[in-house]
Formats: structure tokens, sequence, C-alpha cells
């Protein structure tokens, strides 16, 4: 599968935390991705860019939270993260980015 | 870690030292593990950051740390394993694949080479002879250096009748340009000596010859490079009422005399002068046996000099030679030889003083001499109140550049092992008379160039002070041999004379 545009649209950035790097341990990568991205474009992408099989896609849309800031009330912006499961046998290397 | 000694010529060598790719990573974890518990990463709850997710991110960066920490460990295993110790600041040469090592898949494999420092005997202090030259204050030089005092501290009597070459006259004057006085040229009660040449030339000659309560005019003419421009070259007259005429006392040594310069009584101010002419004679004497010390120590051993350190001390020298050229003050002795010629005199100089230092900081070391905070301190002081006013500022110079406390130490210690030497040391009091003390003691003054000797010290200094690291043993040693600076111009003489 050749990459495309699209592909990197479908990908914004890898999410690096505690949970995202203990799910390493199951074989599994997070990413944050558009709102509008759905699960077979995650998995295309993934499987283009990483040169890797993708098992399952998982995706959660995570709501912004409430902030007042001097009486205002504001919203951070929602945005959705996606849950690779890779087959077994392929890593991908969160840190050294594309 | 595996170290295998890759060649030995004389005193430089050259350790290959491997650290295994296991032990390399072995190392990483353990101070990845260190460091993990105190990260606060964006992500992470503080401290829990997984180790392998640090490793990939600074990994690197740590191995790096880790290299520098493994090649000191490295070097000092060396020389502990071996039993040497460095003379020198140990290089480290020839690593190859950087990258691979950073990245934990190479070896680290790297070479050291270093000077290290001979192994020798030290003579037993005890079996040096030494001669001190001694000389006692006579009766006659005390009398001599009373008398000097006495002509110094002149009095002057009041008496009448005309004022002669010598005498001081007391007067009021006012002096005038064109009858008008000008500033600072008048005064009251002055005091002035005919014949002693203090004031303008001709005003004391015009004075030769009055009576007290006599009242004059004088004319004399400011020289043309009087001091103050507007008027020099001036003719102006000064109007002299003289209050007094005073002839010199004959000052006799007795109590009276005493008493002018704050002593209760003759015998006192004898015993004042005699100490004093004494504790002259024991510097000298001092001096003349700490050379004849060393060179009873440069006699009794030859052993092998590293040559990273003679040359260190060389370079120090020839720097200090050429700079001396450049200002056009040559050593009268240097002069007409070639380059070549100069250059092997200084090196066998060079290498009196580092073979010199080195004995004497180990004897210093076998002895346990040691120099206390307090001596330390007292020497910080005394170097402080050599800049009055900035007492402060040069204490807190000293105290923030250790390099600088290590050369006020250097001296310190190094007296001290002579000290120590001395006091054990057989050591043949020679009476002498002043004469041949001082006679003798002109050799050292005049070779000692001090501006040669001194200047080159600090440089040599800061280059073995920075050598002392590897190992503090070394450390004393590398003083003990910077120490030998200063004095060691003399070494030029001396060793020219040996030749």
């Amino acid at each position: 599968m050749t990459t495309d545009a699209r592909h990197y649209d479908a990908i914004l950035a890898p999410v690096i935390t505690e949970k995202a790097t203990m799910l390493t341990e199951n074989n599994q990568v997070v990413f944050q991705v558009p709102l509008t991205a759905t699960k077979p474009q995650i998995k295309e992408a993934v499987e283009a860019l990483f040169k890797v099989k993708v098992k399952a896609v998982n995706t959660v849309r995570v709501e912004g939270k409430i902030k007042r800031f001097r009486g205002q009330i504001g919203k951070r912006s929602d945005f959705k993260k996606a849950i690779v499961t890779l087959n077994e046998g392929d890593t991908i290397d969160i840190s050294t980015g594309l | 870690m595996k170290i295998t000694e890759k060649s030995k010529d004389g005193l430089s060598v050259v350790y290959n030292i491997t650290v295994e790719v296991a032990e390399l990573n072995e190392s990483l974890d353990a101070k990845i593990k260190e460091i993990a518990p105190t990260l606060n990463l964006k992500g992470f709850r503080k401290g829990k950051v997984p180790t392998a997710h640090v490793k990939r991110l600074y990994g690197k960066g740590i191995m790096g740390d880790l290299l520098n920490e493994l090649v000191q460990k490295g070097i000092d295993q060396a020389v502990n394993d071996n039993n040497v110790r460095p003379a020198s600041n140990p290089e480290v040469g020839n690593v190859d694949n950087v990258d691979a090592i950073l990245d934990g898949k190479a070896a680290l494999v790297f070479d050291v080479s270093m000077d290290i420092l001979p192994e020798f005997e030290v003579v037993d202090v005890a079996t040096l002879s030494i001669t001190r030259p001694v000389t006692e204050a006579t009766e006659e030089e005390v009398t001599k250096a009373l008398e000097e005092i006495a002509a110094n501290s002149k009095a002057y009597e009041a008496k009448t009748g005309k004022a002669k070459n010598g005498d001081a006259v007391i007067c009021d004057f006012v002096g005038k340009i064109d009858g008008v006085e000008f500033q600072g040229g008048a005064a009251n009660d002055a005091q002035v000596v005919l014949g002693s040449n203090t004031f303008i030339p001709g005003f004391e000659d015009a004075l030769v010859g009055v009576k007290a309560e006599d009242e004059t005019v004088i004319n004399v003419t400011f020289p043309a490079d009087y001091g103050v421009v507007e008027l020099a070259g001036k003719a102006a007259t000064f109007d002299i009422k003289v209050k007094e005429v005073k002839a010199p006392k004959e000052s006799k040594i007795d109590d009276e005399l005493a008493k002018t310069v704050g002593l209760e009584t003759l015998d006192s101010l004898k015993d004042a002068v005699k100490a004093d002419i004494e504790r002259q004679f024991a510097s000298l004497s001092r001096t003349k046996a700490k050379r004849s010390l060393l060179d009873a120590l440069d006699a009794s051993h030859s052993f092998e000099l590293p040559p990273k350190m003679v040359e260190a001390e060389f370079d120090a020298i020839w720097q200090q030679v050429q700079a001396d050229k450049a200002q056009g003050n040559v050593d009268p002795d240097d002069e007409g030889k070639s380059e070549d010629e100069l250059k092997g005199e200084y090196k066998v100089i060079a290498e009196r003083r580092v073979r010199l230092g080195l004995v004497l900081a180990e004897i210093g070391r076998v002895g346990e001499v040691q120099i206390t905070d307090q001596e330390l301190q007292g020497a910080l002081f005394r170097e402080a109140s050599r800049y009055p006013g900035q007492e402060r500022q040069v204490l807190e110079f000293f105290q923030k550049n250790p390099n600088m406390m290590a050369q006020l130490r250097a001296p310190l210690y190094e007296e001290k092992v002579v000290d120590y030497v001395l006091s054990k040391a057989k050591v043949d009091d020679v009476k002498v008379t002043r004469e041949e003390l001082e006679a003798e003691d002109e050799e050292p003054q005049a070779d000692a160039k001090p501006a040669k000797a001194k200047k080159a010290a600090p440089k040599a200094k800061k280059e073995e002070t920075s050598e002392e690291k590897p190992k503090k043993a070394a450390k004393a040693k590398d003083e003990a041999a910077s120490e030998e600076k200063p004095k060691k111009a003399p070494a030029k003489k001396a060793a020219k004379a040996k030749e």
C-alpha cells in the first residue's frame, strides 16, 4: 500500500502518556486523530505510514474540559484518540516520529 | 572493564581499556533507574516514567555522561591496578565509532597515554650533609648600625650667630612674583636645612649668614623644569623673617637616641639592632643552606624524569626567556649564544627543577609533612595585606580560585619540607664572616632573576595544578614541582657552573 497525503491527515500525533506506554505491552499504540477520522481510514493510514499490519482499531472521542477563566466559561477542544492494535510481531517506535 | 598495558617507553605508558557492551548497558540501565524517579515528564505522573521510555528519550545523552565517567574510572583503575602515579594529565585517544557506543551497540575501547612518576628511592635525609654558613652580629656591626641610626635622627639646637651650611633656619617666608603673592609660596615656622637642597636652588644659599630675628628679601629664580608650570622659570622674591638659627647637634649613642626611636634605654636599642642584624644573617644563611641542600639532593638522585613534566617546565622557562628578550632584557650570560645552546642550557635547568620538585615532594610525603589550614590562612592574609585597601577582594579571589590557593600552598609546602630536611640532615655550621656570608649570597640574588623565575612560575603552576586531578597523591608532587620554580631560577647558574 502506497502512502498518500490523506494518510497523513488521518493521524495527528502519538499520545505519549503513562497509560499509552503501558498499552505497548499489549502491542497497542495510541494516536490522536481528527474527530472526523474513521476506523478504516486510521487503519489504512497506520498500515501505509508505519508499514505494519493492523489487527484492530478502537476509537474514543475525548470531550474537552469546561474551563473557567475570570468568570468566563471556556471549553477545551474535543479530540479523538485511536487505540491501534498491531499484528503480532509488528512494532512502532512512537518517540522517533515520522 | 579490561585494562592491558599496550606499550611502555620509559616513563610514558599507554594503557588499552575495554568496556564490554553488556557492562555498558548495565551501567546505563542502572543510571536510568537512578534518575527516573526524579523525572517529571508531561503525560506521566512525577517519577512514573517507564525506564524503557526514558532510555528511548534520553539514552544517548545519558550514555555520553556515562562514557565520560567510565573513561575516568578506567583511568583511575589503570592507575590503581598498576600501582603507578601519573605525572601528567592522562590523554585519551583512539576512540572509534562513538555513535555505535552511544547506542550501546559497540564496546568502549580506548587508549590512555600518560607519564608516570618515576619510582625512586629517596636518600635518607639523615645522611645528607649540608653546610650552613653562620655568622654572629659583632659588637662592631651593632655600633655601626647604631651610628647610622644616630645620623638619621639628627637633632638641632638653637644657636646664636650666623647660619652656616648644615644649619637649620626656622623662618617665615612669603614668596612673591612681580610683587604679587603666589599660591603655596608662603609658610610660617618652616625649617630650612641649609645645604639640604630641598628648596628651590638659590633659596638655601641665600639664607647662609642670616641671624635670628633677621628680616631680609631674597631673589631666586624658579628652575625651568619646576613642577608647577606657572612658576617655572619665573623670578621670585621671598620676604624672609628669620626666627631662629639652629646648629645640628652631635647625636650621641645614648639613652636619648633610644628614646627618639621609641625605646626605653640604649641597651634595649642595642638588643633590637643586634636581633635585627641576626635576623638578616639567619635568613641569608638559611638561603645558603637551602641551596646547599638542593645541590646535595640533586647530586644524590638520578632517575628518569617524566618527559611531559620536563617539557612543561621547559616551555614555561623558555616562554619567559622569549618574553624577556622581546623586552630587551637579555641575560648577560646568554648573550652571543645560539638558540640551540640556550635551549640546551634551559633544558638542564628544567630537568633539575623537575627532579628536585619530585624529590622534595617525595621527602615531604614520606616525612608526612603537611600544611595546616592555619598556615595557609596566614599566608593568605599576608598575601592580602600586600594590596592595602583591597584585602577583601584579594581574599575572595583566592577563595574562589583553588588554583591560586594551590599556588599559595606550594611555597609553604616547600619551605616546610626544607625545614624538615634541615632538621633531620647533618648540618654543619660553618662560621664565616659577614662578608663571606653576603658574598656567597650575591650569587643567588644575581641569578635569581626574580622576574624570570617568578613570572614563569604561576603559569607552570597552573598547568601542574590541572594535572593534579588524576590522583591525590600526585597532587603533592606537582605542587612541589611547581614550588621549585621560583627558587630554581638560580639553578641556571648552578647548572651552568656544573657544566
